[in-house]
């Protein structure tokens, strides 16, 4: 797992918002962020909808900041509308982290099973560009997705498969 | 009762430098583009979004006033962005909510707003400032200056006449939108 406090201090130099719908593979990190509120300069807005999270990062881009957004693969199916219609099309930098749910068979949990199998199809459909996010080389991944992101000033991907952001 | 056009058009006598309105796809952004001072955030799709962009902007922007203009349809495919708006509840956002019971830029199909009696709801979501009334040209002056003028986060529901002007599409690019709006909110004071 990637330690809480270093991701959390590598993405507030680049952040002033974070914003989403929260996945069990996100658990360690929002534990952390949840419980060192107070020290850390990432403002953090809670959403009800996944569209709605790219909805308030899209407000944030509109001044000329930037915002983090986080959400289970589930809510791709969601956010359809919000990336075509507003964040791409404004060209709205902002950086998702999506977890990868349903990559193996997992019997105890298969409505994840087809989003797992269309994952990347889906993202590659909708022209979003994105990156695994692994344990090793997670500083080099954040730093192409960024770049990426503040280049065409649009939206970028980063997937996030179990045990990199949890125990 | 008024027409929509005609309310979009008595809120620019209370608008100042100060503040940025984010309007709705269809009529409500074509309106807000031809009859407020420019420029805005005027959403082009993105229905049920255009709350969460206010909420964004007005947490980013503590010293800007952030006006959303909805309408009924709209507002219902995000309701969940009013209990979000309200938890938040920041004070320079408020939101206005043209309520026709229409679907009025796809031609006047019926929405399910007339099941919801707005003052409970709103009364529910424990907003300091909230109104809901059927707008009137004796009224409308006074309602508005109230509403954008509290010193809470304010929503304000008007029940209003169906009816559009013939305007220009708006000729900005997406884009211009977003260049426009950022260099007005980074530029220094």
């Amino acid at each position: 797992m990637i330690d809480p406090s270093e991701f959390i201090t590598f993405l507030e130099k680049k952040f002033q918002y974070i914003c989403g719908v929260p996945c069990s593979y996100f658990k360690e990190f929002l534990a952390h962020l949840a419980s060192h509120g107070t020290e850390t300069q990432l403002k953090h807005v809670y959403a009800t909808r996944e569209d709605e999270a790219i909805g308030i990062a899209s407000g944030v881009a509109f001044s000329g900041k930037k915002a983090l957004v986080y959400m289970q693969n589930s809510g791709i199916g969601n956010i359809g509308d919000a990336l075509t219609s507003l964040a791409q099309l404004y060209k709205l930098p902002m950086l998702i982290l999506i977890s990868y749910r349903g990559l193996e068979p997992d019997n105890d949990f298969p409505e994840h099973s087809i989003m797992g199998e269309v994952n990347e199809p889906v993202l590659k459909a909708f022209k979003v560009p994105y990156w695994n996010l692994s344990e090793d080389r997670w500083t080099i991944e954040m730093k192409a997705a960024i770049q990426k992101m503040t280049e065409t000033s649009s939206p970028v991907v980063l997937l996030v498969k179990k045990g990199v952001l949890c125990q | 009762m008024m027409k929509g056009y005609e309310i979009i058009s008595a809120l620019s006598n209370h608008l100042s430098e100060n503040d940025i309105i984010v309007s709705s796809n269809g009529n409500i952004s074509r309106e807000a583009y031809n009859l407020l001072p420019k420029p805005q955030v005027y959403l082009r799709g993105s229905m049920g979004l255009p709350i969460p962009v206010g909420l964004g902007l007005a947490l980013a922007n503590p010293n800007k006033r952030i006006t959303v203009i909805t309408g009924d349809g709209n507002f219902l495919m995000g309701l969940g962005s009013a209990t979000t708006a309200a938890f938040y509840k920041p004070k320079n956002l408020k939101i206005l909510i043209l309520d026709n019971l229409k679907y009025y830029t796809t031609g006047g199909q019926k929405t399910v707003s007339s099941v919801i009696d707005y003052v409970k709801f709103l009364e529910s979501l424990c907003i300091e400032y909230k109104c809901s009334k059927r707008a009137s040209q004796d009224e409308i002056e006074q309602d508005l200056s109230e509403f954008i003028n509290s010193e809470v986060f304010s929503v304000l529901h008007l029940t209003i006449k169906e009816g559009k002007k013939d305007l220009m599409n708006i000729p900005d690019q997406p884009e211009e939108i977003t260049e426009k709006m950022i260099l007005r909110l980074t530029k220094l004071a």
